[in-house]
């Protein structure tokens, strides 16, 4: 299980998240929702350990994961939110240096990247530069990457972005599927039909605190409202979204 | 609307004329041009010191002449090659790339504003760079060039003289090369992305060689000499010397000939470089832009060899691999790699035409410049690797390795170390032991061998101590690399007198078991200081060159004031 409690962070003072608590279950898929600013990213990246957090802790089965961060890293796969790649490495480049890095087996490893490159449909492309990969293909390198060395718990920010409708179907199951086998899924995502879909749970934040979690079935009792669109607009949006396009509209056409 | 248009994009294609990621990635764009500008004025200040002290009325004609040749032509190379080099800078931003079309492209912009806006930046940029260089010595030697006695007519000719045929000469390079880009700039896209980094390289190279390997013109009769004659021809730093002595007036009669076939060739060359250059940005403009939109955003994988060797453990290999494979693939990383190679290279140039010694032992079949050669190439090597690596090449990617379970700076300190080697000392080596097994017997090659290994070792090892980054990862501070031109300078004093030491050493089993055996523990030292410092309880692996400050200041001393 991993475990948020109490986690801060504050940039020249002002606070991107604010006293978060919450937790992810194995075996359930936690879906982590916010507008934008409001503290998503932060949360994983401190989660991740790339960002250190003012104050709070994460616990990852019990421990925290400050206390033993080489173990922790381990055992966790990471989607971050931009495409970031090292672009003048070919796909098949960047999964061996990810595999080495993480310190696999050689021939097992070739052959799980292998696995990889063909079930996401980039084998054809595997020696060409990422550079030359379109969003979609990148954030398939990014999925295997994470997925490479069997990791225990996923954090996956906005997952779905730039791929097509196949893919994100597959990537809708695969996420189900691994957390039928007992992983740890935290994903964040502003599809809320596919969040809908896919999560056991909700966490929504907004101006860096939580403002609703719980699993959608009781949100829907609790708020009387059908949807998750529902729930986040009355949660997370502030503005009233008729009014506003009204406006963009009137002060296009003058 | 389109003159507006113009002065916007005038402006941003100026800054960015010089390829920003590859000088400072993090750099201020003001500060740093106006760094560049500084060097260059600092160089005219230093060239034209020696203009005070040329005793024009005490010295023999000949000799006078020989002086003054040799000084032209000197400010002449040294012009073409600031704007040789600020062209293979410039590499990546002379022309239209994918991403100025992408952006501009739909906005309501004509193709022929964004064709001006680009070639006035260019000529801005080549008019800033002459100016810089040419400040001081545009003035202090074209009164020395207008001659002993002569009056302000003299003077203001030999001012116009010198001004036009520094214009032509920086002219003649920065269109010879944009010419040459342009051109290549029709191949199929695959193919030109692979030719143009080798054409930068080339003609990096061809600037530097020929600027430290051109005879100095010396006397008439060696201008005049037939066999001088054909080899001056293909210079084109002599076409340019000739057309200065013409347009100064001051073409000898005895080689009269000579000259005007020179100035005849620069008029020449300097025609031909325009047309092409115009040539290649008409191209560019009927046919590149449409073929850069057009080109599918997925090209065909690409062929070669993917296999590289393990080099330790999997951290380790990762490591090697990954610095690797980002200095083969970018240009910028290569090119002040080259630059490094190419002050080594001048340096050896230098100490082979001075006259060596001359011995009667065992040494005397081995040259002092033949040990030096491999040696400070070495040690360039080793500096430009080392600065190189402390450039970044995409920041946003470097998450992976903060999200890997790495060891701290000891545990990497192996894959680091491995990195330079392979990709500095092993080369270097590898070169030395064949070029001079070719010229030296074995036994000295194979002695001088194993002392270059051992200096390899120090000097991987002292330029990486307290270096706590994986190569290409961390952010990039201006200034870095006058640490490293301090190291090329510091290890070139050093280099000469190791390798006169050496030199001596080769006489006597004995003198040459004791050079190898303090370089063993230097070696070792080197090592455990390294090490040591790896080891360091505040040691940590960084990806930030400049860390957040604890405390922020508030800025508050204007407080209280009232605004004017």
């Amino acid at each position: 299980m991993l475990e948020i409690r109490g986690v801060s962070k504050l940039f020249s003072g002002i606070p991107a998240v604010d006293d978060v608590t919450f937790s992810a279950r194995a075996g359930e898929v936690t879906g982590y929702l916010g507008p934008n600013g409001s503290g998503k990213s932060t949360t994983m990246k401190m989660i991740t350990g790339l960002m250190e957090m003012t104050s709070g802790e994460i616990l990852f089965e019990g421990r925290p994961i400050q206390r033993d961060l080489m173990a922790y890293k381990q055992r966790m796969g990471y989607v971050p939110e931009e495409p970031h790649l090292y672009s003048h490495l070919t796909g098949l480049e960047y999964l061996s240096m990810v595999a080495l890095l993480r310190d696999l087996p050689v021939k097992p490893a070739a052959e799980k990247i292998d696995g990889l490159l063909r079930l996401f449909s980039l084998r054809g492309d595997r020696h060409a530069p990422i550079s030359a990969y379109s969003k979609g293909m990148r954030q398939k390198v990014l999925l295997a990457a994470a997925l490479l060395h069997n990791p225990d718990l996923l954090l996956l920010d906005e997952p779905f972005s730039g791929l097509d409708v196949g893919s994100a179907l597959v990537l809708r199951s695969l996420i189900r599927e691994l957390a039928s086998r007992g992983k740890v899924i935290l994903f964040s995502s502003h599809e809320l039909e596919t969040v809908e879909r896919i999560s056991s749970r909700i966490v929504i934040l907004h101006r860096g605190r939580i403002v609703a979690d719980d699993s959608i079935e009781r949100l829907r009792v609790l708020m009387e409202l059908p949807t998750l669109e529902g729930i986040f607009s009355q949660l997370a949006v502030e503005q009233n979204t008729e009014a506003v396009s009204r406006e963009i509209a009137d002060l296009i056409l003058g | 609307m389109t003159k507006l248009q113009f002065r916007v994009l005038y402006r941003e294609f100026l800054f960015r004329v010089v390829d920003l990621e590859l000088l400072a990635p993090q750099g201020d764009i003001a500060k740093l041009l106006g760094q560049f500008g500084a060097v260059l004025i600092f160089l005219s200040f230093a060239l034209s010191m020696r203009a005070m002290f040329v005793g024009a009325n005490s010295l023999p004609l000949q000799t006078l002449r020989a002086v003054l040749w040799e000084r032209e032509n000197t400010l002449i190379s040294t012009t073409m090659l600031v704007v040789g080099l600020f062209a293979v800078l410039s590499w990546d931003s002379a022309f239209l790339n994918r991403r100025d079309v992408m952006v501009l492209a739909p906005l309501p912009v004509r193709a022929r504003t964004l064709f001006f806006a680009k070639i006035a930046a260019l000529a801005t940029a080549l008019s800033l760079t002459i100016l810089a260089l040419n400040a001081l010595t545009g003035l202090a030697w074209s009164i020395v060039f207008a001659g002993a006695n002569s009056g302000f007519a003299d003077v203001l000719r030999s001012l116009a003289a010198y001004w036009s045929t520094m214009i032509a000469a920086g002219v003649f390079i920065l269109c010879g090369v944009l010419g040459l880009h342009g051109l290549a700039a029709q191949l199929p896209r695959r193919r030109y992305l692979r030719v143009s980094a080798l054409l930068q390289m080339a003609a990096f190279c061809l600037f530097l060689s020929v600027y430290f390997l051109q005879p100095a013109p010396v006397s008439v009769k060696a201008l005049g000499a037939l066999e001088s004659r054909h080899l001056l021809e293909w210079l084109p730093t002599y076409w340019f010397f000739g057309l200065f002595q013409v347009l100064n007036g001051s073409v000898p009669a005895e080689i009269q000939t000579t000259i005007l076939s020179l100035a005849r060739r620069a008029e020449f060359g300097l025609a031909i470089a325009v047309l092409t250059a115009g040539t290649a940005f008409l191209l560019s403009y009927f046919r590149t832009l449409r073929k850069i939109v057009e080109e599918p955003d997925i090209m065909p994988g690409a062929g070669g060899i993917h296999w590289l060797p393990r080099f330790g453990n999997s951290v380790t290999t990762a490591i090697v691999h990954f610095s690797i494979r980002t200095l083969m693939r970018s240009r910028q990383h290569r090119v002040i790699l080259a630059f490094y190679l190419g002050v080594g290279f001048a340096i050896v140039i230098l100490f082979m035409q001075a006259p060596a010694p001359r011995q009667q032992a065992l040494s005397a079949s081995v040259s002092v410049a033949g040990l030096l050669a491999s040696v400070l190439m070495l040690a360039c090597a080793v500096a430009g690797a080392r600065m190189v690596f402390t450039m970044p090449l995409q920041l946003k990617a470097n998450w992976i390795f903060r999200v890997m379970p790495l060891p701290g700076p000891r545990g990497l300190l192996n894959a680091i170390r491995r990195s330079l080697l392979v990709l500095s000392v092993v080369p270097v080596w590898a070169v030395s032991a064949v070029a001079l097994l070719w010229i030296w017997p074995w036994r000295i090659v194979a002695g001088h061998l194993v002392a270059l290994a051992l200096f390899g070792s120090i000097l991987a090892d002292v330029s990486l101590s307290g270096f706590q980054k994986i190569p290409f990862t961390c952010s990039y501070l201006p200034g870095a690399g006058y640490r490293g031109f301090l190291t090329v300078w510091s290890t070139l004093f050093v280099t000469v007198t190791a390798v006169g030491f050496e030199r001596r050493a080769l006489d006597s089993g004995a003198g040459y078991a004791l050079m190898i055996a303090i370089l063993c523990a230097a070696a070792a030292c080197a090592r455990w200081w390294s090490v040591a410092r790896a080891n360091s309880p505040e040691s940590a692996l960084l990806f930030e060159e400049a860390e957040t400050p604890a405390i922020f200041a508030l800025d508050l001393h204007r407080d209280g004031r009232l605004s004017a």
